[in-house]
Parts: C-alpha cells; sequence; structure tokens
C-alpha cells in the first residue's frame, strides 16, 4: 500500500501535498463540490491543490487507460475527444490564435461548435487540442492561480510563469493519461509571448506552433507567406487560412474557426468564420480578405491544363 | 515511408518530382536513387514503398507497356496505362504476394492536348488529380499546393510551386529526404531538371 | 479503423412516384487525410438503372469495371438491355463468388423497370445478401447517420422534384455529421423519360 500511495505522491515542488489519492481515505467524499457554489473547483483543497479520486484498483492508470483509448479499442466505453487544429504565431504585432471547432468521437462529428480557445484572462489564451475536459480543466484552474498570483504580488503573471506553472502541473500527472497540446498565449512586460505545453511535461518557446491532427497541413500554408513583418490584417488572414487549409483536407478537423489577436491591451475576438462559406465565398469584407473563396476548384474555376489553344495559334 | 514524391500539372506539362534516398533499415545506402521511370514516350512514373518491389514493378510495367507498343504499333494514352496499372495494382492486392508499391503517374496525352496525373495507392486506388503527393510529404504539401497550384501555371510558376512544397517539407519533415530529383513531361517528352 | 472506413464515403437510394434517386458523396481519402473531392461512387449501368459502392475505392472501381464487362455481356447474349431486378442477382452473385475474400464494398441498386415501368432500389452486403426495400437504402460510412436522417424525411409516393430534395438534404445533413463523408454531393433522380443529374454546393470541410 505504501508503494501505491508514493506512486501518486507528488514529485515535484509545485504540488506540496497531494489529497485523497487513495479511495481509501473516504473522509471527504461529501466535499465541498457537493454544496455548489465552487464552480466546479469544489475539490481544490487548504493549499489550492485540486484532489481527484482514483479507482480502488493496483493500477488504476492502466484501468483508465482500457475505457478510454479508442486508439486501441474502437470500442470502448469513453470516448475523448481527439483531432484538431489549432495554431498560433507570433509576429510584430502581437500573437495570432486560430483554431477549428469540431469535435469527433470516432468517424461522429459530436459537435461543430467547440469553443478551442480558453480565454484563461484578459491578457492569456491558451488553446485546446486533445482530451477536451482536460484543457478546459487545467486551463480554467490555471486562471484561478494566475488571478492570485496577481493579488498576491501586484503584478500581472509573466506568460513565461504562467505556462511553466501549467507544465509543471501536468507533468506531474504524467502517466496517468491526461493528453493535452496547448499554446499559452499572451502578452506582458516582454512583449508579446508563445509557449507550446503538452502532457508529457514538453514546454517550448517559440514564434510558430501549430498543434492537433490537421497541424501538418495548417503549417504547409503557414510556414509559406508567415514573416515577423506581417501587418496585421495579412496576419490574422494568414491565421484563417491555415486552419481553412487544415479544415479541407483533414477529416477531424473543420466546421468554423475561431481568430483571436493578441495585442499590448490584452487579447482581442476577430471573429467566427464558417470553413464552407471560406471555401465557397471567402471571409468577406474583412481586414486582410483578399477578395473569393479559399477553395482549390473555386479558385481555378473554368482554368484548364490543355495546351491546345497555344498549339492552334502556333501552328 | 520517410520516402516522397511529388506530382503536379500545368499549362501542357505535367512535373514529377521524387526523393532520392535509398535507405535499408538506418542505414542510407545512396543518395541519388533515380525513382521516376519512364514509361514510354509520353508517360513516366513516381515510385515508392516496399523496397524491391518499387523496381520490379516498376520494370514489369514498363516492359509491358512496351509490349503493347511493338503488338500494336501505337503507345497506350495515359488514362488507359493508368487503368491497366491500377488493376494490376488491384489484382495484385489478393494475390499472395503483392506488391506494396504507391505511384504518381505523369503523362501528355497527344489526342487531347492534355496533360494527366493520376494518383494511385498499393491499394489499387486511383484518382484523377491536378497535383498528387505520396508518403508524409503529403500531409504538409497538399495544404500548400491547395493554396498555390494554378493549373494554367507557365512551366517556372510551376516549379516555383514544387519548390514551395519541397522547402515546407525539407522545414518540417522530422526526418531530411535529401535532394529531389525532377522530371517534366510535355508534348515533346520527357526531361530532367535540376530544381 | 475498418478497413470499409479507409477510403471513407457513403450513398443512397430512395423511391419516389415512379421515379427514383440515388446520390453520393465525392471524397475519396486516405483514413484521415483528403486526397481528392472528385470521387463518384454512382455509375451508369443502363439508361434507367444506375450502381452506387461504397468502400474501399480499390474495390468501387474493380467492380466498376467487372459489372461494365458483365453487364456488356448480357446485353450482347440476350440482345436487350437488363432488368433493375436481374441486375440485382448479377450483383450479387458477383460478389458471393468472392465469399471467402471479399470485395469491400456495399452496393446500392436504384432504376426503372423498362417492363412495367416500377421503380426499383436494392442494396446487398459485402458478401451479396440482397435487401429489397420499398422505402430507401443506405450504405457507406455515414450509413447509420443516413437511416436516421432518412427515416425522418422520406415520404411515400414523392414526385421527381420533391424526391431530388428530400434525397439532397439527406444526404447532405447526414454526411455533414460524418468526417469521412462529404467534400461535395452528385445526385441523379432517375424518371422514366430521362435521368436528372445535378451536383450539391456540400459542405467541404
Amino acid at each position: 500500500m505504501n508503494t501505491f500511495v508514493s506512486r501518486f505522491a507528488p514529485s515535484s515542488s509545485v504540488i506540496p501535498q497531494y489529497r485523497g489519492a487513495l479511495a481509501g481515505d473516504d473522509d471527504d467524499e461529501f466535499s465541498d463540490l457537493t454544496w455548489g457554489s465552487q464552480a466546479g473547483f469544489g475539490n481544490i483543497g487548504a493549499k489550492g491543490i485540486p484532489s481527484f479520486e482514483v479507482p480502488n484498483l493496483p493500477d488504476p492508470s492502466a484501468f483508465l487507460r482500457m475505457h478510454t483509448d479508442d486508439y486501441a479499442d474502437p470500442n470502448c466505453r469513453i470516448k475523448i475527444q481527439h483531432g484538431t487544429t489549432t495554431l498560433a504565431f507570433r509576429f510584430k504585432g502581437g500573437i495570432i490564435v486560430a483554431v477549428d471547432s469540431r469535435a469527433t468521437a470516432g468517424s461522429y462529428i459530436a459537435s461543430g461548435t467547440v469553443k478551442k480557445v480558453i480565454e484563461i484572462n484578459p491578457y492569456l489564451l491558451g488553446t485546446m487540442a486533445g482530451g477536451a475536459a482536460d484543457c478546459q480543466y487545467w486551463e480554467t484552474y490555471l486562471g484561478i492561480q494566475c488571478r492570485l498570483h496577481e493579488l498576491r504580488n501586484r503584478e500581472r503573471i509573466s506568460v513565461a510563469a504562467a505556462s511553466k506553472y501549467l507544465s509543471n502541473l501536468v507533468y506531474s500527472y504524467k502517466g496517468m493519461g491526461l493528453s493535452m497540446g496547448t499554446m499559452i498565449c499572451g502578452w506582458d512586460k516582454t512583449g508579446p509571448a508563445l509557449f507550446y505545453v503538452d502532457s508529457d511535461g514538453t514546454r517550448l518557446k517559440g514564434d510558430i506552433f501549430s498543434v492537433g491532427s490537421g497541424s501538418t497541413y495548417a503549417y504547409g500554408v503557414l510556414d509559406q507567406s508567415y514573416s515577423w513583418d506581417l501587418s496585421d490584417a495579412d496576419a490574422q488572414e494568414l491565421g484563417r487560412r491555415s486552419i481553412y487549409a487544415a479544415g479541407h483536407r483533414d477529416a477531424y478537423s473543420g466546421n468554423t474557426i475561431n481568430l483571436y489577436h493578441v495585442k499590448e491591451q490584452g487579447w482581442e475576438f476577430i471573429g467566427n468564420y464558417d470553413v464552407t462559406k471560406m471555401h465557397y465565398d471567402g471571409p468577406g469584407n474583412v481586414p486582410g480578405a483578399t477578395g473569393g473563396g479559399y477553395g482549390y476548384d473555386v479558385r481555378t474555376a473554368g482554368r484548364s491544363a490543355s495546351d491546345a489553344d497555344a498549339i492552334d495559334t502556333s501552328a | 515511408m520517410a520516402e516522397c514524391s511529388f506530382g503536379l500539372i500545368g499549362k501542357g506539362y505535367v512535373i514529377l518530382a521524387s526523393d532520392t534516398t535509398a535507405g535499408r533499415s538506418i542505414v542510407k545506402m545512396k543518395e541519388d536513387e533515380d525513382k521516376i521511370k519512364a514509361l514510354g514516350p509520353n508517360l513516366i512514373m513516381a515510385t515508392g514503398g516496399e523496397p524491391g518491389d518499387t523496381i520490379q514493378f516498376a520494370e514489369y510495367v514498363e516492359r509491358n507497356l512496351r509490349l503493347y507498343h511493338i503488338r500494336h504499333n501505337h503507345t497506350l494514352r495515359p488514362s488507359s496505362a493508368a487503368a491497366w496499372i491500377r488493376r494490376t495494382l488491384a489484382d495484385s492486392l489478393r494475390s499472395r504476394n503483392p506488391y506494396s508499391v504507391n505511384l504518381i503517374l505523369g503523362g501528355y496525352d497527344h489526342t487531347t492536348s492534355t496533360p494527366n496525373l493520376y494518383w494511385i495507392d498499393y491499394l489499387g486506388t486511383m484518382v484523377d488529380v491536378p497535383f498528387a503527393a505520396h508518403g508524409y510529404g503529403a500531409y504538409f504539401a497538399l495544404s500548400t499546393l491547395d493554396r498555390y497550384h494554378d493549373p494554367e501555371a507557365p512551366l517556372e510558376e510551376g516549379l516555383e510551386t514544387l519548390r514551395k512544397c519541397v522547402r515546407e517539407v525539407e522545414k518540417r519533415l522530422i526526418v531530411s529526404l535529401g535532394k529531389f530529383k525532377v522530371k517534366i513531361i510535355d508534348r515533346n517528352g520527357m526531361r530532367e531538371i535540376d530544381l | 479503423m475498418s478497413i470499409m472506413e479507409y477510403n471513407g464515403g457513403s450513398v443512397l437510394a430512395m423511391k419516389g412516384k415512379n421515379c427514383v434517386a440515388i446520390a453520393s458523396d465525392l471524397r475519396l481519402g486516405n483514413q484521415a487525410m483528403t486526397v481528392a473531392t472528385n470521387f463518384e461512387k454512382v455509375f451508369p449501368v443502363t439508361d434507367c438503372l444506375y450502381l452506387g459502392l461504397a468502400g474501399l475505392a480499390s474495390d468501387v472501381i474493380t467492380l466498376r469495371e467487372r459489372f461494365r464487362f458483365r453487364v456488356n455481356m448480357y446485353t450482347i447474349k440476350e440482345e436487350r438491355q437488363i432488368e433493375p431486378a436481374t441486375f440485382a442477382q448479377l450483383v450479387s452473385s458477383t460478389l458471393y463468388e468472392k465469399r471467402f475474400g471479399p470485395y469491400f464494398v456495399e452496393p446500392v441498386i436504384a432504376g426503372i423497370s423498362k417492363k412495367t415501368g416500377e421503380p426499383f432500389i436494392a442494396a446487398t452486403d459485402l458478401i451479396g445478401c440482397l435487401n429489397f426495400a420499398k422505402d430507401f437504402v443506405v450504405c457507406g460510412t455515414a450509413s447509420d447517420k443516413l437511416f436516421g436522417v432518412a427515416e425522418g424525411l422520406w415520404e411515400p409516393d414523392l414526385e421527381p422534384e420533391d424526391l431530388f430534395e428530400t434525397i439532397s438534404q439527406t444526404l447532405m445533413n447526414a454526411v455533414d455529421r460524418d468526417a469521412f463523408s462529404g467534400w461535395g454531393a452528385i445526385v441523379h433522380v432517375i424518371t422514366p423519360e430521362k435521368v436528372i443529374t445535378r451536383t450539391l454546393k456540400a459542405r467541404m470541410d
């Protein structure tokens, strides 16, 4: 039993105490959560660390994997949301954050209106790829901690610190089946800052990131016209086009695009765009739009590779 | 699968490009392997897949198309050749020893003055496309091609689009594919160029 | 991932009043990657009989070729066009020939009998079990979604224009909930006089 306790005992200094990891200590089975008004964070203890009940089994994470890993077993009961395209890039005008809005369970499109950008606070955005619940919960939790940091230190948390906090937190759950690939974007004293954080514990600082099953397609458009000196309008257009490209080619991405722009005064929601409308008509009269649909067949309608005409004139 | 080939059409031509590495286990055995086979005066094919199968299949196809030419005194049109190659792969799939070969077939059809491009995989799936890619490169390049490809582009513009794809794969794909070999087919026949 | 879902795609056929309709999506995928959006899965057999094939794209093409051959042989030998009911038996027996190494395809047949003028639809599973329906038949990766929508929208004795609307709405709304189907759609409405073919402006993601 002691080995089991030590297995889930916190290894990092961020979590000094890990309450209620054992199903055995059920003294707070009726936690504050039961009484409501905790906004879903009723399991956060006196030290500010949430606690979770763990299945009463020798290997709880294997049990969880058995019932949630639809890659290994498509017939498993619980399907966790997979498949996404999210991107964020830094440029002279701030950070562009663009995401799709599709949620799939197997081949079924469970939703086309998922909010994959999590508004942590007016200066911080987090994106969502992998387990939807994991991202939502932990990024909201990060929001709480960022606010506490502000109150304690009388200044806003840096993006580096916030992302490091999240990274350390998810790392302490490594091997337990958390699944998230997220980008933490914000503006702090150092200017626009962008970090990639995932549930492996990886944390990367960078200028361009794209995460999810459609990320390769997004990179394919993004890399080609990215430059640091992009205007705000062009950068927003590039974000839209990149997510459109992924929505078109990747079966697990699409429906709508949510576009955000992080500026010095905080983030700004630019708009929600339907991928199919982008394909046929384009984004309409918005800054950066070049007019016309993004779709290949729309763009090249009536154009032919035949050179019969060229020969007729020369002959 | 650390292999990659591209194909795209333009005004009166088809470009095929393929990486040139031949690997075995963790060893790169050759870095100037030509994976694009000329199947006739107006037809070329980029192959990828199981080592051994690729060359054997390409030569089998080439000899059979040559035989057709000798017997009937004219070559098959690209669409007919593509249909025959596809059927050969589809039949092979249900044999004891199937060919695991993915193909991009490019040809110029003199009867319609049109360049043709076909995407064919080892299952015998075939589709007529304006641009195509096989291997991991497809995951990066298809969106680039969606954005920049133009069926009426003159040759230099088509090559620039191809360069974009190659650059993208070089930038993002975790393994290095080395140099790309590029062949062009148009009404004047086949030629090889440096990208 | 199942071999039937490898390339994606769906086909649907519906009966109307003295008419039938058959429709398919246009996607050809390689698992999650959409390779092409011009891959038709419905083929004419005679001027008032169509065949739809959803499943492994390689077998879709192979079977299209095989059925063209077999129908041509039938026409030459019998010196008449094949009837929809007869063709359904031909489809069934062709598939059962490969009972122990099947074609991974589910066919859908829609036509009008030249003799009686009766509308006819049928579908089989991948080894040729015939299902003669009097309302609609579906197959492909979106088949469960198609059943749901068709169950709600279809009604008896639809005129050609109404049947077109019903089948189009059914297909479009079903494939919009399926990750592996869509990217355009094509509909054929078969009446004794003519066949109306339309491509639909569908979602492209």
